[in-house]
C-alpha cells in the first residue's frame, strides 16, 4: 500500500471544518505543539444552561476538552471546591502571570453595585459578578461571550430589568467574541475554542460573531424553505409548513442550526416549532411575541 | 467557643447559594441558606404575550428548564380552558421524564460525587479538601470512570428530549394542548433504542454506585433530616387508561406520622426574612410582592412557601416514599439514594408511555386567548413541586406568580420555623470546621436550583460572631 493514499475531498460544510479544526486541536496537543492554555469558566447572571449545553458536546467532549484542550480552573457548576478556596482562585490568577482565556456567561448584573448577583465572598466580603468580569475581563488573552445574556443581556436583562443586567461588553472595554444563543450550541463554543488555541482569532463578522457559525440566516438553508417560495404557510404548530405566519424568527436569525442541528444532530428548534430568535441581538424583547396566530391576517 | 463558617459559593449546584452556620462545641447551632442571585421573572412576565411564557419561563433554569415549560403551558391550559388528549399528555410527560434522568446523572456524578470520592487530582478542576475521600482504591476508581462514562448517557438523556422536544435546554417541543410536532414511528423507535442504553447505565452503574458511596458515609444517614414533611402535588399520576405511573398528590405530615390528601389551597408564601414588601402572607393568586433591599431582618430574597403553615420537603425522596417504594429514612444520604432510584422508575415510566404514543397524531389547535383570565399549573419537577399562576387581561400576562421546589427546600425561615434545608443543616457535627465537608454534602443532597430559587441576598452586614477564614 503506498504510504500517501489518495484520500477523497475533504467537506468544506461548517460541520465537518468544526470537526477537522477540534481534531486537529486534539492532535497538536497531543504532540506537546500546544501547550494546554488556562481557561477560566465564569457563571454571571444568568440560568446557568450554556454550562449544561457545553455537557452536551460529543466531538470534543467535556472530558476531552479538559483532558487534552486546556486547564479548567473555575467552574461553579462543577468545580470541586467550595466557598473561600474557591473563589480565591480568581484572585490568584487575576495576580499572576500565567496566561488564561476567560469564557463568561450570564449577564452582568449593575445594580446596588453589582450586589444583585455574587461570585462568593472572601471572608465576608461579597465579590460580585461585576467585580470579577472587570478584574478577569482586562487579564485575559482572550474573553469569549457564551449565550444571550453574556453576549447583551439576553433573558436576564429583559424588560423591566429590574437587576440592571447588561452583557459582558457593557462593562469591558475590549475586543470580545461573541456567540450568541440561547444556550449556545456546544460546538460553537468548543469550535471557537479550538480554533483560539491552534490558529488564534477565528474570522469574526462585524458583529464580532465567528463566521464559521454565523455567517448564513436560518431561512436561507431552512428544509421548509420551499414552502415559504411557494406560499404554503403554516396556520398553527405541528403543520409541516413553512412558519413564517406563527412567528418565526428564521429570517432574521444568523445560525448553522439548519445544518448542524442540535443534541447530537437530532433535531433542532424548527423541526419541533418556530425558531424564536434566541441568538439574534435583542432576544427576548425583539423577537417577542413568540408564536401568533394573527400575524398577517386581516 | 462559637465560629461562623460561610460557604459562598456553594459550587457544584445550578446558581448561586450561600450558607451561613455557627458552630458551637462542633455542633451547628444556627443556620442560614441564601439565594445568590436576583433577575425578577415574575415582573418579567407582565405585559408580554401569554403563549411567551412557555419560552421565556424555561429561560429561569438551564439543568430544569422543561419544567417551567410544562408549569406555563399547564396554566395556560387551565386560564384557555384547554382540556389536553392523553395523547398531548403522553409525548408531554415523555420530554418532561427526559430532564428527569438528564438532571438525576448529572447531580449525582457531577455535582454529587467529588463529595465522596478522590477525583483525579491532575485537573485543576477537581483540586478540593484533603483527605475527606474514603473509599479504597478500586471503588474510587470505578466511580471516577463512571464519572466521565456519565456524560455520554446524560448527553443522551438531553437527546432524548430533543428528539421530541427540538433541542435541550429550552426545549420547543412542550406546549398549550402537550405537544408541538407529533411523534412518529421511526422517532419513537429511536426513542426506545436510547432509552435502553440509559436505563442500563443506570441499573448497572449508577444505582451501585450509590450503594458503594452510601456503605462508606454511614454516618450520612443520620444527618440532614430536616423537618420531615413531605410533600407532592402527584407525579405522572392520574391517566386515564394507565392510572397512575408514579405518585398521587400526597403529603407526609412528619410530626403526626399521617398522611392526607395534597390541596393546593393551603399553599401560602410568607415574606417575612426575604426581601420584599407587600403583605407578609398570602396565597399565590393573591399579590406580588415588590424587591426591598433595605428591608430590616431579612437575609435572602428566596421567599418562605409553607404547606399549611409547615415548611414541608419536595423532591425524589418525597415521591419516593409517599409513592410508598423507599422508607427508609429522611436524610441526607437517603436522599441521595433517592434520586438514583427515582432515576430507573422514570426510565420504566417512559418506557410505558412510549407504548402509547401514537404515531403523527396532531394535537395543536389555533388556540384562542381569553382577554382576560387565570390559570394555575402544578407539577411534580424534577425537584419537586412546581406552581405557575398566571393573570390574563386584555390579552396579556398582568400577573405571574412562580413557586420552585428550590423555593420549598431552600426557603427562608418565617417566624415559626426555619426553611427545610435550614433544619436540615441544623445540629450537625462538624468534624474539621476549616473543611466542613458535612455541611456541602447535607446541602447537595437536595439538589438545590438556585437559579430557579432566583433572588438576591444582602451580603457582608450580618456577621456577629467569629469568622473561620
Amino acid at each position: 500500500m503506498s504510504e500517501h493514499p489518495v484520500l477523497p475531498p475533504e467537506s468544506t460544510d461548517n460541520e465537518s471544518v468544526a470537526a477537522r479544526l477540534a481534531r486537529e486541536a486534539k492532535r497538536q496537543v497531543a504532540q506537546g505543539n500546544l501547550k494546554k492554555k488556562k481557561l477560566v469558566y465564569l457563571e454571571l447572571n444568568g440560568c446557568s444552561g450554556n454550562i449544561i449545553s457545553l455537557l452536551n458536546g460529543s466531538n470534543p467532549d467535556f472530558e476531552y476538552m479538559i483532558t487534552s484542550m486546556v486547564d479548567l480552573l473555575y467552574s461553579n457548576s462543577l468545580m470541586a471546591a467550595e466557598g473561600e478556596q474557591a473563589v480565591q482562585r480568581l484572585f490568584d490568577l487575576a495576580a499572576g502571570d500565567e496566561e488564561f482565556i476567560l469564557a463568561v456567561e450570564g449577564a452582568v448584573a449593575l445594580k446596588n453595585n453589582g450586589m444583585y448577583h455574587l461570585v462568593g465572598k472572601i471572608g465576608d466580603r461579597p465579590v460580585t459578578g461585576l467585580e470579577m468580569a472587570e478584574l478577569l475581563g482586562k487579564k485575559a488573552t482572550h474573553v469569549i461571550s457564551v449565550g444571550a445574556c453574556s453576549v447583551d443581556g439576553g433573558p436576564s436583562a429583559a424588560r423591566p430589568n429590574l437587576s440592571q443586567s447588561v452583557g459582558l461588553q457593557g462593562v469591558l472595554d475590549r475586543h470580545i467574541i461573541k456567540l450568541p444563543g440561547c444556550p449556545v450550541n456546544p460546538d460553537w463554543f468548543l469550535g471557537t475554542l479550538a480554533h483560539l488555541l491552534m490558529f488564534g482569532e477565528p474570522k469574526l463578522d462585524d458583529m464580532n460573531r465567528p463566521l464559521m457559525f454565523y455567517s448564513t440566516l436560518i431561512h436561507d438553508r431552512c428544509p421548509r424553505r420551499p414552502f415559504f417560495d411557494q406560499g404554503i404557510f403554516a396556520e398553527k404548530l405541528g403543520e409541516p409548513y413553512c412558519l413564517f405566519k406563527v412567528g418565526c424568527r428564521g429570517p432574521v436569525t444568523r445560525t448553522d442550526c439548519p445544518t448542524r442541528k442540535w443534541n447530537d444532530h437530532v433535531n433542532w428548534p424548527i423541526g419541533a416549532s418556530t425558531c424564536i430568535g434566541c441568538a439574534q441581538f435583542g432576544f427576548p424583547d425583539r423577537m417577542a411575541p413568540f408564536i401568533s396566530y394573527d400575524t398577517t391576517k386581516e | 467557643m462559637a465560629r461562623k463558617i460561610i460557604i459562598n459559593p456553594v459550587t457544584r449546584i445550578s446558581g448561586f447559594l450561600e450558607l451561613d452556620v455557627t458552630v458551637e462545641n462542633g455542633v451547628v447551632s444556627e443556620a442560614r441558606t441564601k439565594g445568590m442571585m436576583f433577575r425578577g421573572f415574575e415582573q418579567m412576565m407582565k405585559g408580554r404575550k401569554p403563549f411567551d411564557a412557555i419560552y421565556l419561563t424555561q429561560r429561569i433554569c438551564g439543568i430544569c428548564s422543561t419544567a417551567h415549560s410544562v408549569g406555563s403551558s399547564l396554566a395556560l391550559e387551565d386560564a384557555l380552558n384547554v382540556t389536553m388528549e392523553e395523547q398531548g399528555r403522553y409525548l408531554r410527560d415523555i420530554i418532561h421524564g427526559c430532564e428527569f434522568l438528564q438532571n438525576h446523572i448529572r447531580h449525582f456524578y457531577q455535582y454529587s460525587v467529588p463529595d465522596y470520592v478522590k477525583m483525579p487530582p491532575e485537573h485543576p478542576l477537581f483540586t478540593s479538601y484533603e483527605g475527606t475521600a474514603r473509599l479504597p482504591e478500586r471503588e474510587n476508581a470505578a466511580i471516577v470512570e463512571h464519572y466521565f462514562e456519565s456524560l455520554a448517557i446524560s448527553r443522551l438523556a438531553h437527546q432524548l428530549l430533543a428528539l421530541f422536544g427540538g433541542k435541550a435546554p429550552h426545549n420547543h417541543g412542550v406546549y398549550v394542548g402537550g405537544y408541538t410536532t407529533p411523534a412518529t414511528a421511526v422517532k419513537i423507535i429511536e426513542a426506545k433504542s436510547m432509552l435502553q442504553k440509559i436505563r442500563n447505565f443506570i441499573v448497572d452503574k449508577m444505582i451501585p454506585d450509590t450503594y458503594t458511596i452510601s456503605r462508606y458515609y454511614p454516618e450520612l444517614f443520620q444527618m440532614g433530616k430536616g423537618p420531615g414533611n413531605l410533600m407532592s402535588c402527584g407525579a405522572f399520576n392520574g391517566y386515564e387508561a394507565l392510572g397512575t405511573l408514579y405518585t398521587e398528590p400526597l403529603v407526609f405530615n412528619g410530626k403526626t406520622n399521617e398522611t392526607s390528601r395534597f390541596n393546593a389551597d393551603l399553599i401560602m408564601e410568607n415574606i417575612n426574612y426575604s426581601w420584599y414588601q407587600g403583605k407578609k402572607t398570602y396565597k399565590p393568586f393573591e399579590t406580588m410582592p415588590e424587591p426591598d433591599m433595605e428591608k430590616e431582618d431579612a437575609y435572602t430574597w428566596v421567599k418562605a412557601p409553607r404547606y399549611d403553615g409547615m415548611a414541608v420537603e419536595v423532591g425524589p425522596l418525597a415521591r419516593l416514599w409517599l409513592s410508598g417504594d423507599y422508607r427508609n429514612g429522611i436524610s441526607a444520604m437517603d436522599r441521595t439514594i433517592a434520586r438514583s432510584l427515582e432515576a430507573g422508575k422514570v426510565v420504566g415510566i417512559i418506557s410505558t408511555l412510549l407504548d402509547q404514543v401514537v404515531p403523527d397524531y396532531m394535537v395543536q389547535k389555533e388556540w384562542e386567548l381569553p382577554s382576560s383570565a387565570q390559570g394555575a399549573g402544578l407539577v411534580e419537577t424534577t425537584r419537586g413541586t412546581l406552581g405557575h399562576w398566571m393573570k390574563i387581561e386584555d390579552g396579556v400576562i398582568s400577573f405571574y406568580q412562580i413557586i420552585t421546589p428550590s423555593a420549598w427546600d431552600y426557603s427562608a425561615s418565617d417566624e415559626n420555623s426555619l426553611g427545610t434545608a435550614e433544619q436540615a443543616v441544623m445540629g450537625t457535627t462538624i468534624t474539621d470546621p476549616e473543611q466542613p465537608v458535612e455541611l456541602g454534602r447535607i446541602l447537595r443532597s437536595f439538589d438545590p436550583c438556585m437559579s430557579c430559587a432566583t433572588h438576591v441576598s444582602s451580603p457582608g452586614q450580618e456577621t456577629k460572631t467569629i469568622q473561620v477564614f
